[in-house]
């Protein structure tokens, strides 16, 4: 056998692999999203799904509330896990392990089990309602059904980003600071002027992933609101679902796989474009 | 719109009442039922019976969730029938799209012995039309859901509401309205989940001789007169302030905790209400549902189910006894209505004389006459293959019209009207 044979040789078992479970669920999907799948067989007509898509109400609802999550959760939970990083490398805080473990445990809970757990809290006669001393309808109130979605993510999310940002800060030499401190900088102008520059790599490491994260949003919505009210939590994760497994059109949920990836490519470029350049 | 089969001349047509069925100790073998709440619970109280009968079948019922069922379901069939059990519940409703999309995953039951076909005549025939696909038979008729009001005695009399003079919406309204005073708002008359189902359209629309499609499954009607009536009324529910929203869980825990006097629902409900709170027997009631306007029809459908056999069963000849079991004896029928309130199918069953019995748990009324009488008058409604569609895009529409986003009901329905066109190809009814 020929020495430049040896590597794909080793890389062979790979390779078959991703061919079998990635590269052809990939091309299977295109070729899907091309056919009407609701007869049997599926027949070839290349517009029934694509023709569908840009008029579809439904398909907008689920990518403006998408939109709406990606705008408003992940600035706040990225905000609130630089805070908590600042705070969880503070030498004046005790028991930092304990704290660190405290708040990255939400990661280590199923996605089952604390969105039942989440569903319970906001329930009209639940404990969320008790303790506000309110009889709001959280579930079945658009907005209230979409802020509990919110409020569930980033309980869930924050103390993952937070460690991630924390490895970040722990990397930024302690000496920069010293020299700070000595030119009489105070701690508010030493967090803007050194910490988030410093951390703008991890930032938008933990932004890109994200923004993946949201647009493939399907176990919180589908789980807590259903989807709803209405589709006033239906994410494009949960519209595909619903058009692949519910309503049985897989072509129809093809397309809105590719509409998704077409999405993620357009923000990986604006995001290249804003923060790429320096770093 | 076309009534269905009266009930009476359908029992005059079934000369022989229900076979009877053959016990056979040497059927051997192991099935899975996958089944939801109280219907799996009624299946699971027939094996029993079933066992005196084939005591070397061993049946194992599966309690999933509704909505679990129908998902796994289509999933399994999608993967050519993997990971499927020996008898699979499906709503009639829901049916049409797993013969549709995947004709080779179930049994034609005229296939097996002795064939479905020869039961035809035991069933209304309405309960057949989602389950047959030309000469083959996908299901076995179960339970229908004939729609009725159950309501709490005590709570209608301290109000001073007589059940009796309710007999139209408008009726029902002031009903609601006076409860509330009564109760200082304590007590809501009704749970509608808008925005999570649409089931009061439904049953409102399915009243008035409207649903989403005709019965030839040719044309999308969801935006004709009598719909338009049930979409009115059921915003006129919730702006008078007299209904609670919630779901299915939210439902019952309102109805246990007593802050709900009404629940409207198919009579499988009845089950529901008697094993989650067994300790309000006597309180309860049934009448029948208002009309839209005085003297209109006061019945309609809501759900009811059928059993099928994957294709893929190991065990088909067990799993079609238990099915013939369960749902072709009176016996099996029975039990389930008897223990969990599943209203059945089978014209024999509908006259055994349990169904005239008064019952203790609904203040000694005769209920199970009283929701069977309705059956004749249940005008015919079809799900089709696109039923799960035009329900998602019906409980938006229903939402934002309530929430003020039409003009009129007619706006909102046309609007759905015209998204249920595009996603199922389906033109729009003149």
């Amino acid at each position: 056998m020929k020495r430049s044979a040896t590597p794909y040789l080793f890389l062979s078992p790979y390779l078959a692999i991703f061919a079998l479970f990635w590269a052809w669920p990939i091309l299977e999907s295109l070729l899907l999203s091309f056919q009407n799948t609701r007869v049997s067989p599926p027949v070839w007509n290349l517009s029934v799904n694509w023709g569908r898509i840009l008029g579809d109400a439904a398909f907008w609802d689920a990518l403006r509330n998408t939109v709406l999550i990606l705008v408003i959760q992940v600035p706040l939970m990225l905000a609130l896990a630089t805070v908590l990083a600042v705070a969880l490398n503070s030498q004046l805080l005790r028991a930092r392990g304990f704290f660190r473990f405290a708040f990255f445990a939400p990661v280590v809970v199923g996605a089952v089990a604390y969105s039942a757990v989440f569903r319970l809290l906001f329930n009209q006669n639940g404990a969320v309602n008790a303790a506000l001393g309110t009889q709001l309808n959280w579930i079945f109130d658009p907005v209230g059904a979409m802020a509990v979605i919110i409020i569930t993510l980033t309980w869930r999310w924050t103390g993952y980003n937070a460690i991630i940002i924390l490895a970040g800060l722990q990397s930024i030499p302690k000496d920069i600071y010293e020299a700070a401190e000595i030119d009489g900088a105070s701690p508010w102008q030493q967090f803007w002027r050194i910490t988030v520059p410093s951390l703008r790599p991890v930032l938008l490491f933990c932004l890109v992933l994200s923004i993946i994260g949201t647009l493939q949003l399907f176990t919180e919505p589908w789980l807590i609101t259903n989807g709803g009210p209405g589709t006033a939590t239906t994410t494009l994760g949960v519209y595909l679902y619903r058009q692949g497994f519910q309503n049985i059109n897989f072509g129809y949920a093809s397309t809105i796989a590719y509409a998704i990836t077409l999405l993620a490519l357009v923000f990986s470029i604006i995001q290249l474009r804003l923060f790429g350049r320096e770093s | 719109m076309k009534r269905l089969l009266v009930f009476g001349a359908a029992l005059a047509l079934t000369v022989a009442s229900a076979q009877q069925l053959q016990g056979n100790p040497n059927l051997r073998g192991e099935i899975t039922v996958w089944s939801w709440d109280i219907a799996a619970k009624a299946l699971e109280a027939n094996i029993p019976g079933f066992n005196k009968l084939f005591p070397n079948v061993k049946v194992t019922v599966l309690d999933i969730g509704n909505q679990a069922t129908y998902d796994r379901g289509l999933a399994g069939c999608a993967a050519g029938g993997g990971d499927l059990p020996d008898v699979y519940s499906i709503e009639n409703n829901e049916a049409e799209v797993f013969w549709a999309r995947f004709p080779n995953c179930f049994t034609d039951l005229n296939t097996l012995q002795p064939a479905a076909s020869t039961l035809r005549n035991q069933f209304p025939a309405f309960k057949w039309t989602e389950l047959t696909v030309g000469n083959k038979v996908f299901a076995m008729p179960w339970d229908s859901g004939p729609v009725v009001m159950f309501y709490r005695r005590d709570i209608y009399s301290q109000a001073g509401v007589n059940p009796a003079t309710i007999r139209t919406w408008d009726d029902f309204i002031a009903a609601g309205k006076k409860i509330a005073q009564a109760t200082n708002n304590r007590v809501k008359v009704g749970v509608i989940a808008n925005g999570q189902d649409d089931e009061w359209f439904r049953m409102l629309a399915n009243q008035n001789g409207c649903f989403y499609f005709n019965n030839e499954a040719s044309a999308v009607t969801v935006n004709q007169p009598g719909c338009v009536t049930a979409l009115e009324t059921v915003k006129k529910l919730i702006d008078a302030g007299i209904v609670m929203q919630g779901g299915w869980n939210e439902q019952i825990q309102a109805f246990k905790a007593g802050t709900v006097a009404t629940s409207m629902f198919g009579a499988w409900y009845e089950g529901t209400i008697r094993s989650n709170a067994p300790d309000q027997s006597g309180k309860w009631g049934v009448y029948l549902m208002p009309a839209s306007r005085a003297g209109g029809v006061r019945a309609a459908n809501l759900g009811g189910s059928a059993l099928a056999i994957p294709a893929s069963s190991r065990n088909k000849e067990a799993a079609w006894a238990f099915v013939r079991y369960a749902l072709g004896t009176t016996e099996g029928q029975v039990t389930m209505l008897k223990q969990y309130g599943l209203v059945p199918s089978l014209l024999a069953a509908t006259r055994d004389p349990y169904v005239a019995q008064p019952q203790a748990y609904w203040g000694n009324q005769r209920i199970w006459q009283q929701i069977l009488g309705t059956l004749g008058s249940v005008p015919a409604a079809r799900g089709t293959q696109f039923f799960q569609e035009a329900r998602a895009i019906m409980v938006k529409t229903q939402a934002d019209y309530v929430a003020g986003r039409f003009p009129n009901a007619k706006a909102a329905l046309d609007a759905a009207a015209q998204q249920i066109s595009q996603a199922t190809g389906l033109p729009i009814a003149r």
